[in-house]
């Protein structure tokens, strides 16, 4: 793979991902399948019970798109519209044929909606998740929510599913998202060792790659990668803020980072660094820290309230030192494209420039998508060069 | 024509030093501009298959025009959606987007730009501009889609049975523009073809205006949405090949409240004279390079912005 879109130091990674994802067709193992869509469903619980598992976000190809649309009306999300497509008996995706359990605490109503229809193909638990995530009632009711899911959860497997299974997960889990944050850190560095593809890549195995699995690869490269050697280069720095960045939907950074040579640092959306923001707690009941934990990671935007995911994006954005934020949302988003103008508002005040993109999974517009993004990047390396100047004649007169 | 002509006679700070080439290789028309130290020249064709080809006929002409030799020319720079497939072996050549090139080239031409609106044949886009540097400081631009564009105000001419250069003179004539609501260039169409099966045989002249009419206020409603981040500080400067279109701008400047500063010239050609002068820039920053290499050590640094090509494509 010469043209892959990470750095040839996640080969082993990417090929570890692939092994597991025909593992997970060919059924090896014999183990019961589990599928998920939204970033606020515990993985611990399924890999408690010993099931396979990954989060269902394979999307970005239009044909799978169109096969959606037979069940819905223009207006939902292109990612919506893929999940049912993927699921589709007809052309769908034999990932997703293979999934035995649906499970879905969803986030939108679009995603609601896709589950509803996706139950004719495959068994779905859909499970609510409380919007109000400061209020103590919506800890309680989350809770026993997270409960009926780990009841449903046993009773596809056949056996119980213990307290200190679940709470052993959490701690490993944990581990997990320590790692990827560690990684993440890396970027701060001016010139960081690893690109936001491979970072992608990195959140990519996240959700296909058994957490044990993982943690063995991931260390190794996480040393290398720390020992990577700075050679002097000084990329623009951009965050990506917004929905979903499907396991597929490479285009944009691709752009950025390939075409033009500028870096993204840092992810506030839910298949970036977004889910590793937070960490669970690891004592006393453990249903009560994942109903804790999943409502206090950094929220996506259908939380309540909003300022919460507002703080989040300018917060991260000065912690990585963006030079600027790309805020992204698929056309017809319900969350993301709504609070558009907060997000891009609140970030223009924090001082820091913003392009809005909205996008889909149609190709025709990369010609568009191309000057946006470059345009954007000679304001910023117009900013950089204002600044060098200004601190080179402060330096000469100081 | 001598750009003392155009600016008047005090010194014109983006001049080159050298003759410097500037092509806008937009998605219906090709533009070219020549700078010399005191002329300009200007070119137009429309966009052909090979964009390459296209080019070298703008540089043809221009060279003929100027009565300058290919070897003349100091630098290029190219801009428009056909930009990066344009190389030269000759030539030094870098690539700067249109929207960059729109706001150095309004600037240019009247310092006190702030605010542009561009409209060519598939964008339309409105750039806030820094008066003091020329440069971009927010932009906006319109969907991928015709609404707002001069291909939807092709489509419409068509449709009326005009030439696309009257579409605007007849719109003025309106008496009372029709209403068309779609943001959709397919189903404006259609709602146009429902106004005319409405319009009465003899009344045929005023139903055609205010079709018309219609057409360019739901365009310039379109464009107007995207001035919201943008803002419609002085001075507003109108650019693009939809510039030369009376009733866009009659539209435009209704419903924005406020009016286009007056240019002195042909806006089409905003884009490519921007290109040509950060062709200049870049031409003074390599001979300083030279310079101060034959002189000193390079330095990491050279003194402009537009030496660095961090984002530049080399063709």
């Amino acid at each position: 793979m010469t043209n892959s879109l990470f750095s040839a130091d996640l080969l082993p990674i990417h090929a570890l991902i692939e092994a597991e994802q025909q593992a997970f067709i060919a059924d090896e193992g014999g183990r019961k399948r589990a599928g998920y869509f939204c970033a606020y469903t515990p993985p611990e619980i399924l890999n408690a019970a010993g099931l396979r598992h990954a989060r269902l976000f394979k999307a970005g190809s239009p044909e799978i798109v169109s096969q959606g649309e037979r069940y819905t009306q223009s207006v939902f999300c292109d990612f919506s519209k893929s999940c049912i497509g993927a699921f589709d008996k007809e052309g769908g995706d034999p990932f997703y044929h293979a999934v035995d359990k649906l499970y879905t605490f969803h986030t939108c109503a679009s995603m609601k909606r896709a589950a509803e229809v996706i139950e004719q193909f495959v068994p779905t638990t859909l499970l609510n998740l409380p919007r109000l995530r400061n209020e103590a009632a919506s800890r309680d009711f989350f809770r026993s929510e997270i409960l009926h899911y780990r009841d449903d959860v046993a009773e596809l497997v056949g056996r119980a599913v213990t307290d200190s299974e679940v709470s052993a997960q959490i701690a490993l889990y944990n581990k997990v998202r320590r790692l990827l944050r560690d990684f993440s850190e890396l970027r701060k560095r001016p010139n960081p060792p690893l690109t936001g593809l491979d970072f992608l890549e990195l959140v990519r195995g996240f959700y296909y790659l058994p957490p044990a699995t993982l943690l063995t690869a991931y260390e190794k490269l996480y040393q290398k990668l720390a020992r990577t050697h700075d050679d002097g280069s000084r990329p623009i720095r951009l965050m990506i803020s917004g929905s979903i960045m499907a396991d597929g939907d490479r285009r944009l950074v691709e752009l950025i980072e390939r075409e033009i040579g500028a870096r993204v640092v840092v992810e506030d959306h839910c298949t970036g660094y977004r889910p590793f923001a937070h960490t669970l707690r690891e004592d006393g009941d453990p249903f009560a820290a994942l109903a804790d934990g999943y409502l206090d990671q950094a929220p996506c935007a259908r939380m309540k309230p909003l300022d919460d995911s507002l703080d989040f994006s300018t917060g991260l954005a000065e912690e990585y030192g963006v030079d600027g934020v790309i805020y992204v949302y698929l056309k017809f988003c319900a969350c993301y494209g709504v609070s558009k103008l907060e997000f891009l508002d609140r970030l223009t005040a924090s001082g820091v420039p913003v392009l809005e993109i909205s996008s889909d999974y149609s190709v025709s517009d990369i010609g568009q998508l191309k000057t946006r993004v470059e345009a954007f990047l000679e304001v910023l390396q117009g900013q950089r060069d204002d600044r060098i100047e200004t601190n080179s004649k402060e330096h000469v007169h100081g | 024509m001598k750009i003392s002509d155009i600016i008047g006679s005090d010194p014109w700070k983006p001049a080159p030093a050298a003759p410097v080439v500037g092509f806008d290789i937009g998605s219906r028309g090709s533009k070219g501009v020549l700078l010399t130290p005191d002329s300009i020249y200007t070119t137009f064709i429309p966009t052909g298959l090979y964009m390459q080809e296209t080019a070298d006929e703008l540089l043809a002409r221009l060279l003929k025009e100027a009565k300058l030799r290919r070897r003349d020319i100091a630098y290029v720079v190219g801009t428009g959606y056909g930009r990066i497939s344009l190389a030269y072996k000759d030539i030094p050549y870098q690539v700067v987007t249109e929207i960059t090139c729109h706001a150095s080239g309004a600037h240019a031409l009247n310092p006190r730009t702030r605010t542009i609106i561009d409209i060519g044949g598939q964008d339309s886009k409105a750039i806030k501009v820094d008066p003091a540097t020329g440069r971009v400081l927010e932009f906006v631009m319109n969907d991928k889609c015709a609404a707002g564009t001069g291909r939807f105000l092709e489509k419409a001419a068509v449709l009326l049975g005009l030439e696309l250069d009257k579409l605007g003179d007849v719109s003025l004539q309106a008496t009372e523009p029709a209403v068309i609501s779609s943001q959709c260039v397919v189903f404006a169409e259609s709602e146009m073809i429902s106004l005319r099966a409405r319009g009465e045989r003899h009344k045929d002249g005023a139903a055609h205006a205010n079709i018309a009419a219609g057409i360019h206020f739901a365009s310039a409603r379109r464009v107007k949405s995207l001035l919201g981040r943008v803002g419609t500080e002085p001075d507003l400067v109108f650019t693009g090949g939809v510039a030369n279109n009376p009733g866009m701008r009659h539209a435009l400047e209704t419903l924005i409240g406020a009016r286009f500063v007056p240019a002195p010239i042909d806006m089409i050609y905003a884009g490519a004279l921007g290109a040509a002068v950060h062709a200049g820039r870049h031409q003074a920053a390599a001979a300083a390079a030279k310079q101060a290499g034959s002189a000193a050590p390079p330095r990491r640094r050279a003194a402009t912005a537009a030496e660095k090509p961090a984002l530049a494509h080399t063709a």
